[in-house]
């Protein structure tokens, strides 16, 4: 491509007399365009699996809109009231209006919403709504009364106040054993309903064991299998895969069959007369259960990159360091030990992420005290149908596993991290 | 290229469109084990219709709820619980059913007239009856034998340890019952706060003793192993453990809890037509009758009952099977019918309060 003489002063042009710059701006720009079209279809892919559901799940979280939907005159009826004083007819007409106006669908919606609140509200809605037609005109308050007494109960009416705006942060209040009250002040839950918290604080307590067990177990195998003669390093790494290949449940009723009551494990230590008949040990359907079961199945995600870190330590370095005065331990601990880190520091956070959000594992072998909030997360979606809080479950999941990353990224550095 | 391009295209089409035309099936879509294959003998191999695709769920509205609101559904007739059947109603997950397509009873009486319970809405089919129950392998008590829910109860009289569900529904009445509340006040009593501090204290008795289990088929492992020395159970488990395996298992049927069972059509779904005319089929008095040749499910028809009682043995082994019904007159005095209304209300709470006293 030629360009025709600059003039003095003027643009450069091209042979056909276009300004060099808007010529090479529009190729640019094909280019430019040509790549976004090979790019699209992983953004697409991303859009549509991570952006959208992660969206939808923090909007699910938040809105309450429902509430302001069906029962907007309420509502503004509840907000003049003074919220201790018995409702007066102003609230039962309101109340009336919204309901005769309301869509039968929206109606039963809300009273699913409106139970999470106050149990019973579910029934109280559905037997009003059929008894409306029954009411023929003012005064709507003995009338309704008469549908159902418990609208004479204020704490229904007070329980309207956690509902009464379109966004809300009670999903992430209840995510935590809080609730609003009346006047959407923050406050404890019965005491005797408290769980989250404990739910929370035990799958943080079974990550990080699971997290140590993993790396304890892990630390010697793979140092063996990055150090054996090759022979014998392909015959363990088999062994580590085996497991890894093997499906997930397999191995849980493997397990199962080991731990329980009259398992393997039990029976043998009962026969070797190391444990009385009565005092079996309960090591399957408890706490106890899902950490070692998710320990053995987590195992490999720990093993594998560290193996691979520890395959490109030369050995050569332990022996320079020997050779310097260093005894084999100090050698190990001074100059091998660092340079494991990178692997270590992955293998950890792979396996405490994958841990904390673990699922089927507590759900089979849990039983009582070994379930962990990723089963109330799919308790809450599938049976309870409340996926404002299961959202909201999940958000606080995936901000702890975010400021985990952070937290590793400044003390240790993403960069040195190295999976394989 | 361009032309490949395009006969990919048209025949993708045209294999779209055939998918939609030639779908003479019934997607029906039930709980596995036994259970099903109860069904695929009675309502299944009797059935001369679209061919039927088996599919199996754990139970839940999740996934119909999600197949519903995205408009992608691909169920026809599920086989749910009665909270979610009242739910989903309400909801508008299921088709409304004419309730003058089904068959009557033999001596006439309209269908929703035969069912031993009040059809709760216009989405529902009838189909079985189920209950929590305690039972015991006999020869584990010497002398006197636990005979109501209250020995259950009574880890003193009759010790050893106790199988319990991993949820509350029926433990709360049973505790109740135990405790010395009559039948028809249990609910009463359940809707008080002191009604369900009673029953806590009550479960709080045999905490200590408690084995929880969560799979259906761990209480009768549980009790023949001899972990536990009762425990409680879904009825047909034990009745199958009896009548097929032949285990010398004693149900206790004082304070059974009764479940009851439905059939939906899914709202939108994709062979409506295929699907209700399979209802009409399965809930027929004489296919309500031979599912219970496979399981001790109660038929929720009457009629369906009469015909079990007038033709012993009916169990597929030549045995009786009315021993077995937890819905046959004898037992009825002493069975609770489990209220889906209180637990749509009350549910949420109380499980929380169970999880919780469960892991304390």
């Amino acid at each position: 491509m030629s360009t025709s003489p600059a003039k003095p002063g003027g643009p450069v042009l091209t042979a056909d007399g276009t300004p060099l710059k808007t010529s090479l701006e529009r190729s640019l720009k094909l280019s430019k365009l040509r790549a976004l079209g090979l790019i699209l279809p992983p953004l697409v892919f991303l859009v549509i699996l991570f952006v959208i559901p992660i969206g939808s799940l923090l909007t699910r979280s938040i809105d309450d809109g429902l509430s302001n939907k069906v029962l907007p005159k309420t509502l503004a009826a509840f907000e003049r009231w003074d919220k201790t004083s018995e409702p007066d007819e102003a609230m039962f007409e309101a109340l009336y209006l919204d309901m005769t106006a309301a869509d039968r669908l929206d109606l039963s919606k809300l009273g699913t919403r409106m139970n999470y609140e106050k149990s019973g509200w579910r029934s109280l809605l559905k037997i009003t709504a059929r008894g409306l037609n029954r009411i023929d005109g003012p005064p709507y308050k003995p009338a309704i009364l008469q549908l159902n007494k418990r609208w004479g109960d204020i704490k229904f009416w007070q329980s309207l106040g956690a509902m009464k705006d379109p966004v809300t942060l009670g999903y992430y209040l209840k995510a935590v054993d809080l609730k609003y009250d009346g006047n959407k002040n923050v406050m404890r839950v019965k005491k005797h309903n408290r769980i989250y918290q404990m739910l929370w604080w035990r799958t943080f307590l079974v990550s990080t064991i699971v997290t140590i067990g993993c790396l304890v177990l892990a630390y010697p195998v793979a140092h063996l299998l990055a150090t054996l003669p090759l022979r014998l390093s392909n015959l363990l790494m088999i062994c580590v895969l085996m497991p890894f290949w093997t499906s997930l449940l397999v191995r849980i009723v493997s397990w199962m069959v080991m731990l329980q009551q009259n398992g393997v494990v039990n029976d043998s230590l009962v026969s070797l007369g190391m444990l009385h008949d009565e005092n079996r040990l309960a090591m399957m359907y408890n706490f106890t259960g899902t950490v070692i079961v998710m320990t053995q199945i987590l195992l490999p995600f720990m093993i594998l990159p560290i193996y691979s870190v520890m395959k490109t330590i030369p050995p050569s370095y332990m022996k320079a360091a020997q050779n310097l005065g260093a005894t084999p331990s100090l050698a190990f601990i001074k100059v091998y030990m660092p340079q494991t880190v990178p692997g270590v520091g992955a293998g950890c956070i792979l396996v405490f992420i994958v841990a904390i959000g673990y699922y089927i594992t507590p759900e089979l072998v849990g039983g009582k005290d070994g379930r962990l909030i990723g089963n109330l997360i799919a308790y809450h979606m599938q049976n309870s149908l409340n996926w404002g809080l299961a959202a909201a479950m999940g958000t606080i999941l995936l901000v702890a596993i975010l400021t985990l990353y952070w937290v590793y990224d400044k003390l240790v550095g993403v960069d040195n991290m190295k999976m394989s | 290229m361009r032309n490949y391009v395009l006969t990919t295209l048209l025949s993708t089409v045209v294999a779209v469109g055939m998918i939609g035309t030639a779908q003479a099936e019934v997607n029906v879509v039930t709980w596995g084990g036994a259970y099903a294959v109860s069904q695929q003998k009675a309502y299944g191999d009797t059935w001369k219709g679209e061919k039927i695709n088996w599919i199996n769920y754990n139970g839940g509205l999740g996934e119909i709820r999600t197949q519903v609101e995205s408009g992608a559904v691909t169920w026809d007739v599920v086989d749910v619980l009665p909270d979610q059947v009242r739910t989903g109603c309400d909801e508008g997950l299921f088709e409304s059913l004419d309730r003058d397509m089904f068959a009557p009873a033999p001596d006439g009486t309209p269908m929703d007239k035969d069912t031993m319970n009040k059809v709760p809405n216009d989405c529902v089919a009838p189909n079985i009856f189920w209950s929590y129950l305690a039972f015991y392998e006999e020869g584990t008590f010497k002398g006197e034998q636990p005979s109501t829910i209250a020995d259950f109860f009574d880890v003193k009289k009759f010790p050893g340890k106790r199988g319990i569900h991993t949820w509350p529904n029926a433990l709360i009445e049973m505790a109740l019952l135990a405790d010395g509340v009559p039948i028809d006040k249990v609910y009463e009593v359940m809707s008080t706060d002191k009604g369900i501090d009673r029953a806590f204290a009550k479960l709080d008795q045999i905490k200590e003793h408690a084995v929880f289990w969560s799979a259906g088929s761990k209480p009768i492992e549980l009790v023949k192993s001899g972990e536990t020395s009762m425990s409680l159970a879904y009825n047909g488990r034990v009745g199958a453990a009896v009548l097929n395996e032949g285990e010398k298992l004693v149900p206790i049927w004082d304070g059974q809890v009764v479940e009851e069972q439905w059939w939906v059509v899914m709202k939108g779904a994709p062979n409506v037509e295929a699907a209700k005319k399979f209802l009409v089929h399965a809930t027929a008095p004489q296919q309500q009758a031979a599912q219970a040749k496979w399981i001790s499910y109660g038929p929720m028809r009457k009629s369906a009952l009469d015909l079990i009682k007038a033709n012993e043995p009916w169990h597929h082994k030549g045995v009786n099977i009315m021993p077995h019904m937890p819905t046959r007159e004898e037992v009825l005095p002493r069975s609770i019918f489990a209220d889906p209304a209180w637990w749509a209300d009350y549910g949420g709470e109380i499980s929380e309060r169970y999880t919780a006293w469960m892991s304390q």
